[in-house]
């Protein structure tokens, strides 16, 4: 019983309606803006007037103040400028920088459209959810609604309603007052009795289908930011999964079972000419029984290379470059190589325009590191010099005693494969142009050992000339 | 409440000394109103019915045939080496144009303080929405594998890319879609005392409660009419720039490329020309109909007509300029490749596409500075029909004859649209319209707020 008396209760307290204000109907907008200014002067705050246009002369008759909205827009278009800039340079220029045809990564000229695309759009956004905010828009429910002449005020007529917040009024005197205006009639507008809160299956229903969709993307954020045994689900196939055929498993397309297929009769491997003119190829006289002993010591070689620039990381002496191949402990990779029989004539004929070759050959791909006399001064060495970066291993120089000593097929496989810190130019340089860069490379080491007194007066004089 | 004028009056002429009024007829608040809501609460002609059947089955074809394209790839369109910008760019930039006209006669004529925007400037700014909406499906679908669109946008992915920003067509994602907001937001704001006007007079639950949610709970008070013309006022000082932005973004697309016959810095003014002509047309071409069928020749007059028939004889004056000046420079640049282009346009495989677009994009809105012709609806309705095929032509010849003549002649050749080409342009008219005969029988489509606020007062005083 108890409670029932309290929901009676509870009813009651409900129903009792309160004024809310008053509302004067005028069928003429200048009537309404000559009762305006009187509502005004009478000192009323808190009162409004309703048109079904915006009336111009209305604002001065109220006093309405200048609104501030025009400062939202501005900040509003600033922020969108500032976004769009600080986007474009941050996903350009930093966190994935486009380089396009050597272009700069960032201008200002290619970023103006998005820039102003971008500040256009939050200053429209500030100006329409500006407006709506500072007018308390959306605002569905409103008791002035209730009045069914209001209705009309988006139709035909004017209306003034006067607040019963306002300090001034009261309920007889500002009815009195709002008479003296001659309007068509002047009504209350009361707050409601009826609860304005949407029906129980109604909010039941849309916080049901709120949890859903929040469960929903919840478990794809779920499902991205974790592992999973199974695979993915692959709604969009792309190219992904083609029917094509593949190694190492069965179909039954062929007799033989099998996908992948065996090579066509008389099907030649690749590089297997080169075993006709072994010496050309491989600058070796012959290959060694045991073949494998060229492509070990070649990968040991590479290894063992990593291994002392990986060492070198943290150099004690400042200028270990200058140090190459230590020759104190024993390079059980060149110990290899020492071993195979390097050819030691040309194996191909020595021409004069074959010496040329190799000069101008020797001068494009050698010449940048190991310098135009072959003494390891190449501009690129000298700049990795200077930078000290403690990964450079000089260029030998052909002077040495070392170097003047190795048999040209050694200076072939050199060139073919890389040593040291060289790579190789096997794929660049084609076995003629190789062996016509040694040749030239010959006559470097020559001209550097020459006796002065075997070279005649001509020659000298022709020497001093090209100087 | 006094009626103005009871008499008809023509309202083509300039009478001197005497204000021509915009609204004809013996109009008062009430009737216009009444005028404008009539159509959403009448009952539905069968016209409708059957206008609406037709748009919407060309609309559904629309959908259909995106459907196809997606299952089956980009194949199905006419798009071959050299020519892949063909019909679906075409369609993009034609319906892009179409829309600046709204948002043209809404912000630019407003900012000018031309009055007699107030009878189309709705039915002109939805235009613009749909324009719009049309033209953001054709690169939508153009990308190839749809469903990776979200890859146009700046959007972090697991691949730790940012598209980049240096690209023309980058530029026109953003320029699009920010034209699409602002100008739905223009529309949407210009609405809401209409939609409120709606709601008061709806009988209907259903009516009360769908106008009611999309009036916002707008009264009229005179405080919010002051900061809803200041954003009124923003808005279109806004969207004046924007409008000519997005042409000139949609003609970096072509201009910023090195192709020839497209490389050209006269490209942005002459295609915002072009697409104010082509809008202004397709305004026309809506309304000369839509105003006899909905009743409204009172608020729009023909003297509105005749307005709009200026401002088309001003920009195809423009555009048959650009025509022209691109022929010059292409002669004074010295560029043998760029004049090659051009008599290739005018003489070459394409010649009845170029020919077709300049009888109706130079000569047809020519025939404007007749009078009668001017003040003629069903001329009018003609001459723009005309001007409409000649700027779906424009696009064509810009886009497909430089295009199939590129820099390799071993892969020059003729571009051949496929069935699939056709009926989705004709689809996409089909969306339009599906979209318009929607709007005019559920929107107010005449701003009446607007109109009323033109309108001479009922006491005679306060004429501004």
């Amino acid at each position: 019983m108890a409670t029932t008396i309290e929901q009676h209760e509870e009813t009651k307290a409900k129903a009792e309606p309160e004024l809310l204000g008053l509302l004067a109907e005028f069928d003429d907008p200048d009537e309404l803006i000559e009762a305006s200014m009187k509502v005004r002067d009478a000192g009323y705050r808190k009162w409004d007037t309703h048109t079904p246009f915006p009336l111009h002369g209305i604002d001065e008759a109220m006093g309405i103040k200048w609104t501030i909205l025009p400062w939202i827009v501005a900040g509003c278009g600033l922020t969108g400028g500032t976004i769009a800039v600080g986007m474009q340079y941050f996903m350009n220029a930093v966190d994935y920088p486009f380089l396009i045809s050597g272009k700069p990564l960032f201008s200002i000229p290619a970023s103006i459209p998005i820039t102003f695309e971008l500040s256009v759009l939050l200053a429209a956004f500030g100006a329409f959810f500006g407006m709506l905010g500072l007018n308390q828009l959306p605002k569905l429910y409103n008791p002035i609604f209730k009045s069914d002449a209001f209705r009309r005020v988006t139709n035909d007529r004017f209306f003034i309603s006067m607040d019963a917040k306002d300090a001034k009024f009261s309920e007889i005197d500002t009815g009195e007052f709002l008479k003296s205006l001659k309007p068509i009639h002047v009504e209350e507008f009361w707050s409601d009795t009826e609860s304005a809160k949407l029906p129980r299956s109604l909010t039941l229903g849309l916080s049901l289908v709120g949890v859903v969709m929040l469960l929903s993307v919840g478990l794809v954020a779920y499902l991205r930011t974790t592992t999973s045994p199974n695979p993915r689900i692959h709604i969009i196939q792309d190219m992904d999964f083609q029917p094509s055929l593949k190694a190492q498993n069965t179909t039954n397309l062929f007799p033989d079972g099998r996908e992948i297929r065996p090579n066509i009769k008389g099907t030649i491997p690749r590089g297997q000419f080169k075993d006709d003119n072994i010496p050309f190829y491989y600058g070796l006289k012959y290959l060694p029984e045991d073949q494998d002993v060229v492509v070990i010591a070649l990968q040991d070689e590479k290894k063992a290379d990593d291994k002392k620039a990986t060492d070198k990381k943290a150099p004690t002496d400042k200028t270990p470059a200058e140090k190459p191949a230590a020759p104190a402990v024993v390079d059980p990779i060149a110990a290899k190589l020492d071993k195979l029989p390097w050819v030691t004539e040309f194996p191909v004929p020595v021409t004069e325009k074959l010496m040329a070759r190799g000069k101008e050959r020797y001068r494009i791909y050698c010449s940048a590191c190991h310098g135009l006399g072959g003494e390891g001064d190449g501009l690129v060495s000298l700049r990795a010099m200077e930078l000290l970066q403690g990964t450079w291993v000089k260029p030998a120089s052909y002077h040495t005693a070392n170097v003047r000593k190795l048999p040209i097929g050694r200076l072939y496989h050199s060139i073919t494969n890389g040593v040291r810190k060289m790579p190789a130019y096997g794929s660049q340089v084609p076995p003629e142009d190789r062996w016509a860069i040694i040749l030239y490379l010959k006559a470097l080491q020559k001209s550097h050992q020459i006796d002065a007194n075997t070279i005649s007066e001509a020659e000298k004089r022709k020497l001093r000339d090209t100087k | 409440m006094a009626s103005v004028t009871a008499e008809p009056i023509d309202t083509t002429i300039e009478v001197p000394g005497k204000r021509t009024p915009l609204v004809t007829g013996a109009h008062d608040y009430g009737t216009v109103t009444e005028a404008v809501c009539r159509l959403a609460e009448c009952k539905t002609p069968l016209s409708w019915y059957v206008a609406l059947g037709i748009s919407a089955s060309l609309m559904g074809m629309l959908f259909g045939l995106i459907g196809y394209l997606i299952i089956t790839g980009v194949g199905v369109w006419g798009n071959r080496s050299p020519v892949f910008w063909g019909w679906p760019i075409v369609n993009f930039v034609f319906w892009v144009g179409i829309g600046h006209a709204g948002t043209l006669i809404s912000a630019i004529l407003f900012l000018f303080r031309q009055d007699w925007r107030t009878g189309i400037n709705r039915a002109a700014e939805a235009m613009t929405i749909f324009a719009v909406i049309c033209a953001g499906v054709f690169p939508g679908i153009h990308i190839g594998r749809v469903w990776l669109a979200y890859w146009l946008f700046p959007i972090p992915n697991q691949m730790s890319m940012w598209p980049n920003f240096r690209s023309p067509l980058l530029w026109d994602v953003f320029a699009v879609s920010t034209y699409a907001t602002v100008s739905l937001l223009f529309w949407y704001m210009g609405m809401i005392p209409d939609l409120a006007t709606l709601r008061d007079r709806a009988k209907g639950k259903i009516q009360q409660f769908a106008y009611g949610l999309l009036s916002l709970g707008w009264n009229g008070s005179s405080r919010h009419w002051h900061r809803y013309e200041r954003a009124y006022l923003l808005l279109a000082a806004l969207a004046a720039p924007l409008v000519l932005s997005v042409h000139t973004i949609v003609s970096f697309d072509f201009a910023v490329s090195q192709l020839p016959g497209w490389h050209t810095t006269i490209f942005p003014p002459y295609f915002v020309a072009g697409a104010v002509f082509s809008g202004f047309a397709m305004v026309l071409t809506l309304m000369i109909p839509a105003r006899s069928i909905c009743g409204i020749k009172d608020l729009l007059t023909d003297r509105h007509l005749e307005n709009m028939t200026k401002v088309i004889i001003a920009t195809g004056s423009m555009v048959g300029y650009a025509y022209a000046m691109e022929f010059f420079i292409a002669w004074y640049g010295g560029n043998r490749y760029e004049m090659f282009a051009f008599i290739n346009r005018a003489f070459g495989p394409y010649a009845w596409a170029y020919w077709i677009m300049v009888s109706c994009n130079v000569i047809s809105p020519q025939l404007f500075w007749i009078k009668k012709i001017r003040t003629t609806p069903w001329m009018i309705f003609v001459v723009c029909i005309f001007v409409n095929i000649g700027m779906w032509f424009e696009r064509f010849v810009i886009t497909v004859t430089s295009l199939s003549r590129d820099f390799l002649p071993s892969s020059w050749g003729y571009f051949q649209p496929t069935i699939v080409d056709v009926l989705m342009l004709i689809g996409s008219f089909g969306l339009f319209m599906t979209l318009f005969l929607l709007f005019c029988k559920f929107m107010p489509m005449v701003a009446m707020a607007e109109v009323k606020s033109v309108m001479p007062r009922p006491s005679g005083k306060g004429d501004h």
